[in-house]
């Protein structure tokens, strides 16, 4: 067991932190301000292929391992969480399952132009009345014959905004005699941006990540082709979860940079803000603040890396994705709350980056499954085992 | 790069910890030219570095940019080697392994200790024409002709081939590395390890030792101006100001302030 990250994931480090320091950096704070995604940095980031993390090189992306993703998130967050976000989402639950489901005519549709950038992805799930409890979804798909006619709603959509492939969860009646009387069957489509009946609503105006275009979309009448149907009728749950199982990775680690972000200029502000004639630093209370950040920071980071190692390894990690977006997120929230606390009133003015962070953080430990969901996974995994 | 004092005066040695290794800006822009050349002529490039092990790290990142080649310099009776002794080295394996190269470049100097002698010095060791702190390159049939900036001048000069160039950080802003590059570099990460008597050097070459320079310490400096507040009506102060640093600020700005004609405004 080696503790120490390889010269490659130390090397991928430093070359996000790098760019994201030099590109992205001086114009986080408009971003926010503005609620402005900015595409003049995604064309930057295009080429080196950021849109493309673990895609095969043959559909022109990086072939990133799962730790080299994480990390590449958490450097990206560390400067930006709301392009963490963007980047997170489009990779994790807009380009895997299109790989890991999709039949190769599906992936050399859909997937180069993802990987490019060009197209960037989203997935919907979420409704006015189905999140955590999947099962509630009431977005329908109506199959006829060559196509499926989406009838819904979505809503709080991540990238919602700027998307140009979206997968989107939805159930059908059951057309199949023998599945009458059954439940409804989900799957998940397919749906390109220009599609007609598609259309985007207003951009929510929320606490944090506020350069990330959170929307709603809704489906009037939507056909899509059944080519666009990824797997089969009957497997979107399945496709749902594991989407959401990578995802998790994702979030885990753009918790983790929020956190590290925050931790960061606590320590710096602590050595140089004067009270009492001695530096914060100096005082008890405020190193134990910090004592606590950095060993939180540190198990967050050990859970999340055990998370991609067990996805790279081909063995199951649902359980320690949960656990690992669990805590990186419960970090998140605790050390950005920390930080605001040690600046004092700085902290909590928008002069300062903690107060920025402080509003990203709490997201964390809702979407994705929110922290009740990982308990549940995590219970789930806990009591299957015989005992 | 390091922020902090990484020299440890008791000692006598470099706070490694300090400061995170990475490739010197100056060396990243040389690399840069060598990346422009080979896309545009074609080149066959190796980055070479003298250093510690884990300065390994930036021959890959050197590969995933695109050099053909990575060659670290490494072994324990090669460390504390000044300027003379790093150019030596470079040079021993220059000759033993490269030996019909075109062009050298370097970086004009390191961030950490700028002395920018190795360039030349390598040059020398090499017995080649050297020219230091060029900002542009243009590759001719047998020589190359460079750019170079002097005092407020820019000069135009033609170098014969094999030679030396050194690239200042004024041009060849580097690009940055994609992820793929990244990823590729370490799926063949063979990067060349030469030690000291790969090299050929004496049993007895000891760099800690042998190098004729030696730093005997190195210190912030303190400043001995102090800070002084004018007080009074602005007027008065702006007047105070031109009369005692009048002089000071006009060679700050490189040109003469009328000192007076505030008054007849």
């Amino acid at each position: 067991m080696d503790f120490n990250p390889c010269m490659k994931h130390q090397l991928i480090r430093n070359t996000v932190r790098e760019f994201v320091e030099s590109e992205i950096k001086p114009h986080v704070s408009m971003m926010d301000k503005e609620s402005r995604f900015p595409w003049e940095i995604i064309e930057k980031m295009k080429p080196l292929n950021f849109f493309g993390l673990q895609v095969p090189r043959i559909y022109g992306g990086a072939d990133l391992d799962t730790i080299s993703y994480a990390i590449t998130i958490e450097e990206l967050s560390r400067v930006s969480a709301a392009l963490g976000l963007c980047v997170t989402v489009h990779n994790s639950v807009g380009i895997f399952p299109i790989l890991k489901f999709g039949t190769t005519e599906q992936i050399k549709r859909f997937v180069p132009a993802m990987a490019s950038g060009d197209s960037i992805g989203a997935f919907c799930l979420t409704e006015a009345n189905a999140g955590s409890d999947a099962g509630g979804v009431e977005t329908n798909a109506v199959e006829t014959k060559d196509a499926f006619i989406l009838n819904g709603t979505k809503i709080f959509v991540t990238n919602g905004g700027v998307c140009g492939t979206i997968l989107v969860f939805a159930v059908s009646e059951g057309s199949d005699k023998r599945n009458q009387g059954r439940r409804n069957q989900a799957g998940v489509f397919i749906v390109e941006k220009d599609r007609p009946g598609f259309s985007v609503g207003e951009i929510e105006d929320l606490c944090g990540m506020r350069a990330n275009p959170v929307s709603s979309l809704f489906f009037e009448d939507c056909k899509v082709p059944k080519i666009n149907l990824l797997g089969r009728m009957g497997q979107g749950m399945k496709i749902g979860l594991i989407a959401l199982d990578t995802g998790r990775i994702g979030i885990a680690a753009q918790a983790l940079g929020i956190a590290q972000a925050a931790f960061e200029s606590s320590v710096s502000y602590a050595k140089e803000r004067q009270q009492f004639n001695k530096p914060l630093s100096k005082f008890q209370t405020i190193q134990n603040y910090l004592a606590d950040m950095a060993t939180k920071i540190d198990a967050s980071r050990l859970l999340l890396y055990r998370a991609a190692a067990s996805k790279d390894k081909g063995k199951a990690f649902s359980a320690e994705a949960s656990m690992a977006k669990l805590y990186c997120s419960a970090t998140a929230m605790e050390v950005t709350d920390l930080a605001v606390q040690i600046h004092g009133g700085y902290g909590y003015s928008k002069e300062y980056d903690v107060e920025r962070y402080f509003r990203d953080a709490k997201v964390t430990q809702i979407y994705e499954g929110t922290s009740e969901v990982q308990k549940m996974v995590i219970a789930r995994s806990i009591l299957s085992k015989p005992s | 790069m390091v922020s902090e004092l990484p020299w440890n005066s008791k000692t006598g040695t470099l706070k490694r910890e300090l400061a995170g290794g990475m490739m010197d800006p100056a060396s990243r822009r040389a690399l840069e030219a060598a990346l422009q050349i080979k896309e545009n002529q074609g080149a066959h490039i190796c980055a070479v570095t003298m250093g510690p092990v884990m300065a390994e790290e930036i021959l890959h990142q050197a590969k995933a940019l695109g050099a053909d080649d990575g060659v670290l310099l490494t072994d324990r009776r090669m460390a504390g080697a000044d300027t003379f002794l790093t150019s030596l080295i470079l040079s021993k394996f220059i000759q033993k392994e490269y030996k019909s190269f075109d062009l050298v470049i370097c970086g004009s100097q390191t961030s950490d200790s700028e002395t920018a002698q190795v360039g030349p010095q390598l040059a020398e060791e090499l017995d080649i024409p050297a020219i230091g702190y060029v900002n542009q390159i243009r590759v001719k049939k047998d020589n190359i002709e460079v750019r170079r900036h002097v005092d407020d001048f820019y000069e135009i000069l033609t170098m014969d081939l094999p030679g030396l160039i050194t690239i200042d950080l004024s041009a060849y802003k580097p690009r940055y590395l994609a992820l793929e590059g990244l990823e590729k570099a370490f799926e063949n990460p063979d990067i060349k390890i030469i030690d000291a008597k790969k090299l050929g050097l004496d049993d007895s070459f000891n760099a800690l030792k042998d190098s004729p320079t030696r730093i005997i310490d190195v210190f912030s400096p303190t400043t001995q101006n102090e800070n002084r507040v004018l007080k009074g009506a602005v007027k008065k102060i702006v007047d105070q100001l031109f009369d005692e640093y009048g002089k000071v600020i006009s060679s700050g700005m490189g040109k003469d302030i009328k000192t007076h004609d505030h008054d007849e405004v």
